[in-house]
């Protein structure tokens, strides 16, 4: 990290772009974009509907309509949702992990299980209900 | 063993006070919405690949303790939004940054989520009441 300006009230400096840069971006960027998306999706399926009225038909008729449009919502969801959970959760292990070696072998693991479950979800989706 | 405990206290607290506090809410928060969210993307992909269990899991959302569960996940999922917006506008204007702005931004939060997840659970508690307490008592 190269300081390139100093004044007393604001620092300015530049970021070299490497994966954690991205990640933090993601963080934010991905963060913002939940706020309708999780929000909405409670509201929806927890508040307004509940869950005594959710089930394979809803979710049947729900996939079918608006030219899936609840489908792209979901599929959303999925990947901004639970990319950002499992970022975050690599974030809280690193800082109990004070070995590089394990830190390595914790963040492999969560990417590994975020992708499993991720296909899974995805293929849902993409696959319909049944 | 005592090192491990001093890692795993010392990851927790840095300073104490309201912000810390909010840092510990959000990471709890962020935590317990990872757990239901890992477990909710298998049940709900069930509608493809196992239909029967879907119906199965679906009746475990319904349990009344699975659903007190859902009251605390909302809340959960307020504050955890409302906080990332704090954490977001601070990292991108930084000027407005300072521990007093900090410290209200903090208390704002705590009363905000508990405004917003009232009506919710209200709402949420009335479902439980109407489909779980309800019958016990003879009702319909």
């Amino acid at each position: 990290m190269t300081v390139m300006t100093s004044t007393p009230s604001v620092r300015k400096v530049s970021v070299p772009k490497t994966w954690d840069t991205r990640m933090w971006q993601f963080m934010r960027w991905s963060g913002v974009l939940l706020i309708p998306l999780a929000w909405g999706h409670i509201l929806i399926k927890d508040v307004v509907i509940g869950v005594h009225d959710i089930d394979l038909e809803y979710v049947r008729r729900e996939w079918a309509t608006w030219y899936s449009f609840w489908r792209i919502y979901d599929a959303a969801l999925l990947a901004f949702a639970f990319a950002h959970g499992m970022n975050g959760l690599r974030h809280v292990a690193n800082d109990f992990i004070h070995n590089e070696n394990t830190k390595r072998v914790v963040s492999w693991a969560i990417w590994i299980a975020w992708f499993v479950i991720s296909a899974i979800g995805a293929t849902a989706i993409i696959g319909g209900v049944r | 063993m005592a090192t491990l405990i001093n890692t795993l206290w010392q990851g927790l607290w840095y300073k104490g006070g309201v912000g810390n506090w909010s840092y510990q809410f959000h990471r709890l928060a962020g935590l317990g919405t990872l757990l239901f969210l890992a477990i909710h993307i298998v049940d709900t992909a069930f509608v493809f690949f196992a239909p029967e269990l879907y119906k199965h899991a679906m009746e475990i959302y319904r349990h009344p303790v699975f659903m007190l569960g859902e009251i605390a996940l909302v809340a959960g999922v307020l504050y955890h939004g409302m906080n990332g917006l704090k954490i977001i506008v601070f990292d991108f204007w930084p000027h407005l940054w300072n521990h007093k702005n900090e410290q209200r931004a903090n208390i704002l939060i705590y009363v905000a989520t508990f405004l917003a997840w009232l009506p919710a659970a209200f709402i949420m508690g009335s479902s439980l009441y109407k489909h779980s307490i309800l019958p016990l008592l003879g009702g319909k």
